[in-house]
């Protein structure tokens, strides 16, 4: 239909009378319907493009984004997977609204579409830079002169963002850098962007730039505390986790914590798929959550007291499966793939009180019964039926470093001779021995003493060591009834620890319920043959005890031989993203094609000194030790990170006072040559003082964290845990903890400035294509494209296909995909090195590493630090690592755009060292080089210049997307193991090759990689460990089987050597030293508070836009008990405020059944950049849902240089978790905009 | 010049302002409306906006009763001149007063307030600033001129003048001995007319005429429009 003409009739003729039916009721209006015209063209369009979401979900679903006119018009779902085959459902159609209303975004307000800088930062710019004249002085002058810093920085996230060009703000950053890097070391420049299987390449611009400058990449997943770090202590893996269309290979299926039609919405349908198929769901949740209501059962267990209802369960398997009547299957299983068969050392104690005790020690080693066994200490020992010896089986850690090819999971001892492993002395001890067990609940930590059939056994110094197997420690430890002395229960109703009635009295679960699930559970994976699935997630892992919480659980499936098996086992879903094409990934992310290695700092602890959180400290006693030991109990958190930055467990960066160029300065003129003089020569440095470690000294100016990228996140809108200590203390800017030091409880490593420092950061930049919570507090913000704009790589462990991000428009306005952006920083902070930055040596300090020979460092898990003299200064043995790397300032960006030399030899993953010759000539062939370059670094080097090139060298240099590579990588494996695998496993598929073009045509199936622990292709649904289990190739940890018992001297001290059930953290919500909140009058509650994942936004993503906003109520919104708010006379849709020690936040409160009474939900990162007044507690504007918490690093979660407890980027370190805060709630009588 | 004065100028202003609102409902019709600023600012808004709208609309009032309804009308109901003075000053002097200050409220909201002002266009200071003219002088006219000079009998001059204007029976001449005061006040007056069409000011004239006549359901025909 055309356009109608305007006339003066037709304006008026909405007056005409119409002609009228229906007895006068309808009349035929005389207005035209050409408006109609608008919606039928809203779904026309002239082309569709393959995209995806690069948001922080796992979903990874492919999209249709439909172009008109050049302009982003909607997207659709796409419906091409590849199909899972006859017998279980497919992976079509994937995506939920909150993709659906992406588009939005493209055009919207919130878009940002030019370089914006702070003017207060801009103005100082211009007129230190015409009067310095160069600038990297300008720089030093606005940042030195603190008058001038603060005015910039007071200034942060009070709005004032004016527009620049890219030319300017590239110079300012390089200056920023350049003077950051001359003046204190390269580590103090800083880049923090989550989740790269989100967005593969837009993660690598950013992490391959900086770790070529020398800057720190800071982790993300246990800064989330998505990071379960129960994976790492039972399996020596990060996380490995079915896809979802194994739940409908499981039997039996218990959602744990993880609510999954919320967060994993687009595979939701596979698990009500399987109850079609006959599965029975059994839901856990203190809340009537929204997977409840799938669920046969329901166990409403108490907020963060999942623990104990997983110990009553394990001891209901333990005695029925095991002990009354046991099943082969389980058995098995134990003897073959878990440590239970393996022996434990006791030692006698003195508790507490006096009584001498038993304690279980570590395991017993090869080198106790023969001294000089090769890597002894690291070969664990079993009781081999058959003979009635001690026996030393394949597979444990020593053999994966001694090249014997004996790592592998063979019962059998080095000489091929079968052993028949026991489990249990009961019918065959030599004595009982009586070993305490700490027991924690709520108030206190008592000691329970349970009999032990025991083994005695002379060692190699002819000392009588008393052994038991892991298996008799966890009956013991559970409670199980044997027949034994000691303080065991008489039935499941005695009230002791752990018995389903003692669990009762925790959890309020019905005990017969808990029973019965147990008996389920194990029934049906008995007679499946493992067939039974618990998944998990954020609501039994974002606690401080996660790993506990975790491991109790994850006893039920090893216990009845479910791990390893289609439709069984963990399924951990909260944050686990999965880059499946990893080791290409990796190099160019890291820059390791050029030098190695890059500077990767854990999280958590990094923001947790940078903020200085720990200042705040308070004692728990959910914090404390077990009863039974005690040494690092009472040590301050901040002390064991020192510590563990001394003793090489974590990486640490800022890694020194001094700076790190300087520092091989020094070490080449004090006449240190070849790597290990270096090293040597820091090391003495180190133990004598003259340099020092600059965690220790965090306040110090020189150790500040000077300049920030942030990119690919809403670091401050959705995830800084302790929000107004970031805003206050890193960037000196109005935030407001209530909180005052704790002058009781201080670090005592540490020197400590007597204030705070405001404001620690010189420079922050949020690469963004919205305008989020972290845009608003930026100095600068630079104009990044959308999903729609560029190319990239996506996956995910959800699904097993990999798929591309493809330009539906060219970029629009000023905007420029990461990898561009950071190229052209690279590329301006290149030249201005070439009259500032001269190419130089720098020295990395790296902590000792998991799947390296690093990680036989501890012997026996045995804290000794060199710093009192308990041992030697080694590094890389009782010490961090010290890598003299090369920088080469003035060529980083020709170093960023093309693939380095180092690609071309080897790489090393998980262990495996790798040949990549044959991957570097396949990529060159594939996108060409600089031939005829006049730069020689370039010269001859496979381009990586664009985007396309980068998915291209990925998806060549990886082995889930290059069938040579998974067959090179099964054969390195074949080396250390002695096992047949590149044949059987990667023989088929080993001629695909997948590029871009192939990925944007169709999604395709990911590769079977030892990079992952799992098979997979068609046919086949992948889950993890099924290689393990099937071809015999170990875990990588202490025992090479999977843990229940872990040994490190700082687990046992915490009484945390068995898996048992901690209470949470009451964290008090004011101490008495604390400012005092004013009283409105009102009525206040003290809530427990958790931060659950919302439905209407993937994290901050999505909450900020109308289609999303109007499905619920928009802004911020708490949920809570209706009975609890009635007490304090609060309505539904009224304002409350939310605050503690550590902030206020407002928001509406939504009243609900649904809750049980004492729990406030805040869903998490609903940003503040919409509707957030006033609050009266602080009179400011009100926080985020973070404004209320504070990091508590957990102690054992910085163990490292012991086996599986040993460092990885995002593998292991404490996490940031947030659940175990205390908030107070009252009315908020007034709503203040402050608006004038 | 008086023919100028009273007989063209209206003429052409009140032109301008027909032709010129026609033009904009038929055109711009998605651009008539009041262009509400109360999303910006809300406390001062609440006391002008309130304090100018009754007060415009008695002073509104108060120009029908003085200038439409002619003298005779008052005389045949027995309303003495004293009367109908007193009363028009006290009342009509206070609904000025009030309409007077709430426009100087807005006036001083919109030049003032850094988001009102960002927001604003020329013709929203032009409505602002004639409205404080024409009232203004108005309300000098009613409170100081009555009071000083005593009450000025307009019905005698400028009431018939306007309702001759109307029947298109200019006379000029009726506005020979009106004071210059109210003179300037007709003439802004005019001039205000003048420059209605381009200002939020139509929304004075939006009305939603037919909807107590039209049948409660109305549908659009898909036929007619077809093409």
């Amino acid at each position: 239909m055309a356009q109608q003409k305007k006339t003066l009739g037709r304006a008026f003729s909405h007056l005409k009378r119409g002609e009228r039916i229906n007895q006068n009721w309808t009349e035929q209006s005389p207005r035209p319907r050409d408006w109609e015209d608008t919606y039928r063209a809203r779904w026309q369009h002239d082309k569709v493009v393959r995209s995806t979401h690069g948001v922080n979900c796992t979903g990874s679903c492919s999209w249709k984004i439909h172009v008109k006119d050049g302009i982003v018009a909607f997207e659709t779902q796409q419906t091409d997977y590849p199909s899972t085959g006859p017998d279980t459902p497919d992976y079509e159609p994937r995506g939920c609204p909150r993709g659906a209303s992406f588009s939005w975004y493209e055009y919207s307000p919130l878009r940002v579409k030019y370089p914006y800088i702070r003017q207060e930062l801009l103005h100082l710019w211009r007129q230190e830079k015409a009067r310095a004249g160069n600038a990297i002085d300008a720089w030093k002058q606005i940042v030195e002169d603190p008058a001038k810093a603060k005015l910039y920085k007071e200034a942060r996230g009070k709005g004032g963002l004016v527009r620049s060009t890219w030319d300017e703000v590239s110079e300012l950053i390089g200056a920023s850098m350049i003077y950051t890097i001359k003046q204190y070391g390269p580590d103090r420049v800083t880049g923090f962007s989550p989740i790269p299987a989100m967005s593969q390449v837009s993660y690598a611009a950013g992490s391959r730039f900086l770790s070529m400058i020398g800057g720190t990449i800071v982790s993300f997943y246990d800064w989330y505390a998505d990071l379960p770090p129960a994976s790492p202590q039972i399996w020596g893996e990060q996380t490995d986790v079915p896809e979802s269309a194994d739940w409908y290979n499981a039997s039996y299926f218990i959602i744990w914590g993880t609510n999954l039609p919320m967060t994993r919405t687009p595979d939701a349908h596979f698990m009500v798929e399987a109850r079609y198929n006959g599965t029975k769901v059994v839901g856990v949740s203190p809340d009537y959550a929204e997977y409840v209501k799938f669920a046969d059962l329901w166990l409403p267990a108490k907020a963060g007291t999942d623990a104990a209802l997983a110990m009553a369960m394990t001891q209901v398997i333990l005695q029925e499966f095991y002990v009354d009547n046991p099943t082969p299957y389980f058995l098995e299983y134990a003897k073959n793939y878990t440590d239970l068969p393996f022996l434990v050392t006791l030692r006698s104690t003195t508790d507490a009180d006096g009584n001498e005790t038993y304690v279980s020690d570590r395991f017993l080693h090869a080198a106790d019964l023969a001294p000089d066994t090769a890597h002894g200490d690291w070969k664990t020992v079993i009781w081999d039926e058959a003979e009635d010896v001690p026996a030393v089986p394949n597979g444990s850690l020593g053999y994966r470093w001694d090249k014997s090819k004996k790592w592998n999971l063979r019962m059998e001892d080095e000489n091929g001779q079968g052993l028949k492993p026991r489990l249990t002395f009961l019918d065959a001890s030599d004595d009982v021995k009586i070993v305490g067990f700490p027991v924690f609940d709520e108030r206190a930590t008592t000691v329970v003493r349970r009999g032990v059939p025991v083994k005695a056994l002379q060692n190699a110094d002819g000392e009588t060591v008393y052994v038991t197997t892991v298996l008799d420690l966890m009956m013991a430890h559970h409670g199980v009834r044997r027949g034994l002395p000691g303080a065991y229960p008489v039935d499941y109703d005695d009230n002791v620890p752990y018995t389903p009635a003692w669990q009762e009295a925790v959890t309020g679960v019905d005990r017969a319920l808990a029973i019965r699930v147990a008996r389920e559970f194990a029934d049906n994976a008995a007679k499946t043959q493992g067939r039974s699935m618990i998944a998990l997630g954020a609501g039994t892992n974002h606690w401080y005890h996660s790993d506990l919480i975790y491991r109790a659980i994850i006893n039920l499936v090893l216990l009845t031989g479910c791990q390893g098996v289609n439709g069984g086992g963990w399924a951990h879903y909260v944050g686990q993203e999965k880059v499946r094409p990893l080791e290409g990934w990796t190099t160019v992310a890291f820059g390791l094609d050029w030098m190695r290695p890059s500077r990767q700092m854990n999280g958590t602890s990094f923001f947790y000194f940078a903020t200085d959180q720990f200042r705040y400290e308070e004692k728990d006693v959910a914090t404390k030790a077990s009863p039974l030991a005690g040494k690092f109990g009472d040590m301050h958190p901040a002390d064991v990170n020192t510590l563990a930055a001394r003793l090489g467990w974590l990486p640490s960066f800022p890694q020194m006072t001094e700076n790190s160029l300087e520092v091989i300065q020094e070490a080449r003129a004090a006449g240190a040559q070849t790597p290990e003089e270096v090293s040597a020569w820091v090391a003495n440095e180190l133990k004598s003082g003259r340099l020092n470690f600059a965690i220790e000294d965090p306040d110090n100016p020189k150790n500040f964290p000077r300049v920030m990228f942030v990119w690919r996140s809403n670091l401050l809108g959705s995830s800084s845990k302790g929000h107004e200590y970031f805003l206050q203390n890193l960037l000196g800017t109005s935030g407001h903890p209530l909180a005052s030091e704790n002058k009781d409880f201080q670090p005592e490593s540490m020197t400590l400035s007597d204030e705070v420092p405001k404001g620690k950061l010189d420079l922050l930049i949020d690469i963004d294509f919205r305008m989020t919570g972290t845009g608003i507090y930026s100095d600068i913000v630079l104009p990044a494209a959308t999903w729609y704009e560029k190319h990239d790589l996506s996956s995910t462990d959800m699904h097993p296909y990999i798929h591309p991000f493809n330009p539906a428009v060219s970029c629009p306005w000023e905007t420029r995909s990461d990898w561009a952006a950071f190229r052209t920083l690279a590329e301006t902070f290149s030249k201005m090195a070439e009259e500032h930055l001269p190419a130089q040596e720098d020295l990395v300090m790296a902590p000792l590493a998991h799947d390296t020979p690093d990680e036989i460092s501890q012997v026996s898990g045995r804290v000794l630090d060199w710093r009192s003299g308990e041992v030697e200064a080694i590094p890389g043995k009782t010490m961090p690592k010290f890598i003299v790397v090369n920088r080469d300032y003035p060529n980083v960006y020709n170093q960023m755009v093309s693939l380095g030399p180092l690609a071309a030899k080897s790489m090393s993953i998980k262990g495996m060292t790798v040949s990549t010759e044959q991957a570097y000539k396949e990529f060159a062939h594939r996108v060409g080089t600089y031939p005829n370059s006049a730069n020689e670094i370039v010269r001859g080097k496979p381009k990586l210049h664009d985007e396309q090139q980068v998915v291209e060298a990925i998806l060549t240099l990886s082995g889930a997307s290059n069938g040579h590579r998974a067959y090179e990588e099964w054969t390195a494996l074949e080396s250390s193991t002695g096992l047949e695998l590149a044949d059987p496993i990667a023989g088929e598929r080993r001629g695909e090759a997948m590029t871009l073009a192939d990925i944007t045509a169709q999604p395709r199936l990911s590769l079977a990689t030892p990079v992952w622990s799992g098979l997979e292709g068609e046919g086949r649904r992948y889950s993890p460990f099924t290689s393990n289990v099937e071809f015999k190739i170990p875990w990588r940890t202490l025992t090479g089987r999977q843990h229940f018992y872990v040994d490190h001297e700082m687990m046992l001290d915490f009484g945390e050597g068995l898996p048992l059930y901690r209470p949470p953290i009451d964290e008090i919500p004011f101490s008495d030293t604390d400012k005092e909140v004013v009283g409105n009058g009102e009525q206040t509650l003290v809530v427990r508070y958790l931060t659950p994942h919302q439905k209407w936004g993937i994290h901050s993503t999505y909450s900020d836009n109308p289609r999303m906003l109007t499905l619920f109520r928009g802004g911020q919104t708490v949920w809570m008990n209706e009975e609890d708010a009635k007490t304090i006379g609060i309505k539904d849709n009224d304002w409350v405020e939310v605050y503690n020690r550590n902030g206020a936040i407002s928001a509406r409160a939504v009243l609900t059944y649904r809750l049980p009474r004492g729990i406030a939900m805040m869903y998490h990162a609903q940003d503040r950049t919409i509707g957030v007044p006033g609050s009266k507690v602080t009179g400011d504007r009100a926080g985020t849902h973070n404004s209320v918490t504070r990091i508590i690093p957990k102690p054992t979660h910085m163990i490292g240089g012991y086996a599986q407890l040993s460092y990885g980027f995002n593998y292991y370190g404490p996490t940031g978790h947030q659940r175990d805060v205390v908030a107070v709630i009252r009315p908020l009588k007034e709503v203040d905009w402050l608006e004038d | 010049m008086s023919q100028f004065w009273w007989v063209v100028f209206p003429y052409l202003t009140l032109a301008v302002m027909i032709i010129g609102m026609l033009y904009r409902f038929v055109y711009n019709q998605r651009g008539w409306g009041s262009k509400s600023s109360e999303i910006l600012e809300k406390k001062w808004l609440r006391w002008g906006s309130l304090m100018f709208h009754w007060g415009i609309l008695c002073v509104v009032a108060g120009h029908v009763m003085g200038l439409l309804v002619p003298i005779s009308v008052y005389k045949a109901l027995g309303v003495s001149t004293e009367f109908y003075h007193t009363n028009a000053d006290v009342f009509g002097g206070l609904a000025g007063l009030v309409a007077t200050a709430g426009i100087v409220i807005l006036l001083v909201r919109r030049t003032f307030n850094v988001r009102v002002r960002m927001n604003s266009s020329t013709s929203d200071f032009v409505a602002l600033v004639l409205l404080l003219i024409v009232v203004g002088l108005g309300v000098l006219v009613t409170v100081g001129y009555n009071n000083i000079y005593g009450p000025y009998e307009y019905r005698t001059t400028v009431g018939p003048w306007i309702r001759e204007l109307i029947v298109f029976h200019p006379n000029a001449a009726l506005m020979k001995t009106v004071p210059t005061l109210l003179k300037v006040h007709i003439v802004a007056s005019f001039a205000l007319f003048a420059v209605w069409p381009f200002t939020r000011l139509v929304h004075v004239f939006s009305v939603p005429i037919r909807y107590p006549f039209r049948a409660p359901m109305q549908y659009r025909s898909r036929v007619q429009y077809k093409r």
